[in-house]
């Protein structure tokens, strides 16, 4: 009971610490590179078009039993390697880029940079 | 009137299997046991389908759908394996399951048959057919005759999988048919 109280309070204040960081930053630091993340699911990439900026980074994760990757569709400028169910694959995003899955070729996504 | 329906079911099945008629919807209520049955031999069969495909063709895009479908149908295979291995449940053989064997035999010596753009034709299209008749099985006869919860979650998991694989054996085909 006492270590749960003591947790808590300790929560607490690395809550309070974080918001107290946030609200004094730069507005350099706001713009630090963000994570979105895409999820494979049901043999479809949610959200399927995601807008981003130059820099932020998508990770990836599959939930399907089935195998799948993601291939830039116009010349396989990159690709993940073979996820498996429960695996992930992240990549910071340079230009905007359709994407596809090999395996699943009607399974296509686009990351948009704004 | 059961065993009408039953037969019915099955007729329809092989009916779909050769790829000729429409599928219309039997309304036979399977045991979880039977159902594992027709899981296991819907996707082995289509397995096999895909093992005479990479033997037999040399188009790159029949090769890769037949990839997919041989990893994704041993994807199935073992997740009902585990299941049903979970759950203590032992497939049973029952006449949907006979008549999807007996169809598969018929499909694999018409596919054993044909050569070159032929083999590929009679491929796809075969799974076109193939797919569309085992999407509607599982929808309105295995999902809604299912008991077991878990049982029923993994036949809804695997929708979407067989319509992805429909709408890439159809895209498959329409290569074929522009070359």
């Amino acid at each position: 009971m006492k270590r749960a109280i003591l947790n808590s309070i300790f929560s607490n204040w690395l809550l309070l610490c974080s918001l107290l960081i946030s609200g004094c930053s730069s507005p350099e630091e706001k713009s630090t590179a963000k994570i979105y993340l895409i999820e494979i699911s049901q043999m479809k990439f949610n959200p399927a078009v995601l807008t981003v900026q130059k820099g932020d980074t998508v990770l990836f994760i599959n939930h399907d039993f089935v195998i799948h990757n993601i291939t830039e569709k116009s010349a396989a400028k990159w690709s993940s390697p073979q996820l498996a169910n429960g695996k992930s694959w992240r990549m910071v995003v340079t230009q905007t880029a359709d994407y596809y899955c090999t395996i699943h070729q009607v399974m296509n996504g686009r990351i948009q940079v704004h | 009137m059961k065993s009408i329906i039953l037969k019915s079911a099955t007729v329809l099945i092989a009916s779909a299997l050769l790829a000729t008629d429409a599928f219309a919807q039997p309304s036979q209520k399977l045991s979880d046991p039977e159902i594992a049955s027709v899981a296991v031999v819907a996707n082995q069969t289509d397995i096999e389908y895909a093992m005479i495909a990479k033997k037999k063709t040399n188009n790159a895009e029949v090769i890769k759908f037949a990839e997919t479908m041989a990893k994704d149908h041993q994807s199935v295979i073992d997740q009902a394996v585990a299941l049903v291995t979970k759950l203590g449940v032992t497939p049973k053989d029952n006449a949907v399951s006979k008549s999807l064997q007996a169809g598969g035999i018929k499909t694999k010596k018409l596919l054993n048959s044909k050569t070159g753009a032929a083999f590929d034709k009679a491929y796809i299209d075969n799974e076109v057919a193939y797919h569309k008749a085992v999407i509607s099985t599982v929808e309105n006869v295995l999902i809604k005759d299912a008991s077991n919860k878990e049982l029923k979650e993994l036949l809804l998991s695997v929708v979407p999988i067989l319509k992805t694989h429909l709408e890439h054996a159809e895209m498959v085909q329409k290569m074929i048919a522009g070359k």
